[in-house]
């Protein structure tokens, strides 16, 4: 018998594209996001080693539905890899960044590319929300009248239903939020936003409005993995996945016993926390998935930052904020302020911790002595979920 | 004839006949509401007549969807190729009225003092929005629920048809690996529920199915409700109804126009607020 053993992996590389309303095609920004992970990896790297790429995209827009990887990959010199696009809606770049793990873990590629990519501002109106609304149960939710605005906008009706909790606590998320994207020179949106603003947004969908909210935003995001024994020629500084965790859930709102929590969250959490061996406490930063506030809410609950039904609470009391709270939560912005390109979130997530851990954000956006980030990617309404769980030490 | 307010309409009934008029006037006409049509009325007709009695079969006419009454009221159409006659015959009227009745009554249709003004300009332009959403050369920017995925869950969908579990009832039916929903047998659902969320999306914000109408009604309104039977739903509010509602407030389940899409309406169940 030979014993085999398992492979640690690290992020050794990891880069984006401003987020926002760009002028690049999708062949541009992905190039430009390839090259901005490429040129981070400090030592020995060449495209030409990688084995294997995945790339996360819903393919917003229809213009590149099939074999986007290949396409893309052809435009950042990885011709002729095994390349695939991963799509689970909003947390497709979650799932490929998992795959890209699950590759080099089994043995089967030492250097992987994890990345995401979405075009989503050169569409109409009535286009973009057509695309904007196929993630849900369209048979049952969308002809309900629901896109995603409505259905989360049902969460946080219930959730103020069920619990101390009022739509200021959904304000003060967006404030923090917009406070850190202002911080953040790739955000889609840098600017804060004072309360009372954000309080009286033009309504989207009661009592969601515009200002809980993600922007549509253009994208790409890339990451380098590596396995541990050639992480170590290509940095010094590696960034180790400690945990990773994925679950499902019911696709429609209506099939779940509970519209105020995320089970698929709690589930890919509790999965990412085991294999770390650390819990809720010893994360430093997390960045969250706050396609709308309410979002945001649930996950600090979900993912055991508050207690349930103290996520309200918890954001009231600026507990997510950078250095001041027990957790810096979306210090990048978040989705909320940094954007939301669908399929390029998930991999943004993870060049934000990636950056932080290494103390390589801008000084008032650094959350200081961080040691250990998560990241948490949600497939539209909490069908999907993707959490990871990173550290500078390995163990 | 007694009459009475049923799933949004006004209700006239005696042993022979049936007469469901539209609540809403304009000028000295009775019109239809603002997702309603000769279908939504004719399966309000046979849902009321079925309270009292059985519907063995109904002689349907041109401009009311058959397949779609046949579903949500489970009764068969009466086929004009039988050598039988129908035992109700549907017939329709200028105005937003129509009436079910046996084969040769005489029916009179008694005038009725409810009567809803709408606005001439909101009527049109709604009248209007329709037309162009049923011309099959437009095509809707809407994720596309194809014809026959819509039938698919058509009895669901207009007659809350669903199943029983070992954990009790189950809607939409689900499939499964190890059971079909054929096996699971069909089972309707009391269509009624109380509110557990509610929202109201700005046009801007609505599916893009609605894009023609959703400016006209200041938005679509959805609630999720936790029907009478255990399963929750999520259901549009029917377009005639204001957009206020409240936690737990009962509501019941109508059949009205969804959209329409390759020349095609889809109905379906939507919410209104229970009767006190």
């Amino acid at each position: 018998m030979v014993a085999l053993v398992m492979v640690d992996v690290a992020v050794v590389g990891a880069g984006q594209t401003r987020y926002g309303n760009h002028d690049l095609g999708l062949k541009g920004m992905w190039a430009e996001a390839a090259r901005s992970a490429f040129a981070s990896v400090d030592g020995d790297f060449d495209a030409k080693m990688v084995d294997e790429a995945y790339i996360g995209s819903l393919a917003f827009g229809g213009a590149q539905l099939g074999n986007t990887a290949a396409l893309l990959t052809e435009h950042s010199d990885m011709e002729g890899l095994p390349v695939r696009r991963v799509e689970n809606a909003c947390a497709s770049s979650g799932f490929a960044f998992r795959d890209a793990w699950m590759a080099i873990k089994s043995g089967q590629a030492d250097v992987v590319v994890a990345g995401g990519i979405e075009k989503m501002n050169d569409l109409t109106p009535e286009r973009r929300r057509y695309w904007l609304g196929v993630s849900g149960d369209t048979e049952w939710e969308r002809l309900a009248g629901l896109t995603f605005p409505g259905t989360y906008a049902l969460m946080a009706r219930r959730y103020f239903h069920e619990f101390d909790a009022t739509h200021d606590d959904l304000v003060h998320v967006s404030v923090k939020n917009h406070l850190h994207g202002s911080l953040n020179p790739l955000a889609h949106i840098q600017k804060e936003v004072a309360f009372e603003k954000a309080a009286s947004g033009f309504m989207v969908a009661d009592p969601l409005t515009l200002y809980d909210c993600c922007p549509t935003s253009d994208g790409a995001s890339c990451v380098v993995l590596a396995a541990d024994h050639v992480a170590k020629r290509m940095t010094d500084t590696p960034v180790w996945v400690r945990g990773s965790g994925a679950a499902s859930d019911h696709l429609a709102l209506h099939d779940r016993p509970s519209i105020t929590q995320l089970k698929a969250t709690q589930t890919a959490g509790r999965k990412a926390y085991e294999m770390a061996n650390l819990t809720p406490r010893d994360i430093d930063l997390a960045e969250v998935h706050d396609c709308f506030t309410i979002a945001e809410v649930l996950a600090t609950e979900d993912l055991g930052f508050a207690q349930r039904g103290e996520g309200g609470r918890f954001a009231r009391e600026g507990q997510g904020i950078i250095n001041q709270g027990s957790v810096a939560v979306n210090a990048s912005g978040g989705l909320k302020s940094k954007g939301h390109p669908l399929g390029a979130t998930g991999t943004g997530q993870v060049v934000e911790v990636f950056k932080q851990l290494r103390g390589q954000v801008e000084s008032q956006r650094q959350v200081k002595g961080a040691e250990v980030g998560l990241t948490h990617n949600v497939g539209g309404s909490g069908a999907t979920c993707a959490v990871h769980v990173f550290g500078r030490d390995r163990t | 004839m007694t009459a009475e307010v049923w799933m949004g309409y006004l209700v006239d009934h005696c042993p022979d006949f049936t007469v469901v008029q539209s609540p809403f006037v304009l000028g000295d006409e009775r019109v239809f509401g603002a997702d309603s049509d000769a279908t939504t009325l004719s399966i309000a007709a046979v849902l009321h007549r079925l309270q009292h009695e059985n519907v063995a079969s109904v002689a349907v006419p041109e401009g009311i969807d058959a397949d779609a009454l046949s579903t949500a009221c489970n009764i068969q159409v009466w086929d004009k190729e039988s050598e039988s006659e129908p035992d109700w015959d549907l017939l329709l009227s200028e105005e937003a009225i129509l009436v079910l009745a046996r084969p040769g009554a005489e029916v009179e249709i008694s005038v009725m003092d409810v009567a809803v003004e709408v606005d001439q300009a909101f009527h049109e332009a709604i009248v209007a929005a329709w037309e162009m959403e049923l011309n099959v050369l437009h095509v809707s920017q809407g994720a596309y629920v194809s014809q026959a995925q819509y039938v698919e869950a058509a009895s669901p969908r207009l007659s809350l048809s669903g199943q029983m579990g070992r954990n009790g009832a189950v809607w939409p039916p689900r499939y499964s690996a190890n059971t079909s929903q054929k096996e699971n047998g069909v089972h309707r659902l009391t269509p009624s529920g109380r509110v557990l969320s509610w929202t109201t999306l700005s046009a801007a914000g609505a599916p893009s199915e609605f894009s023609l109408r959703a400016p006209l009604l200041g938005g679509v309104s959805t609630v999720l409700l936790e029907l009478v039977d255990g399963p929750n739903g999520v259901f549009l509010v029917v377009d005639d109804e204001e957009p206020e509602h409240s936690m737990d407030a009962p509501m019941e389940l109508v059949v009205r126009r969804i959209y329409a899409q390759e020349g095609f309406i889809r109905y379906g169940l939507k919410a209104r607020a229970m009767p006190a």
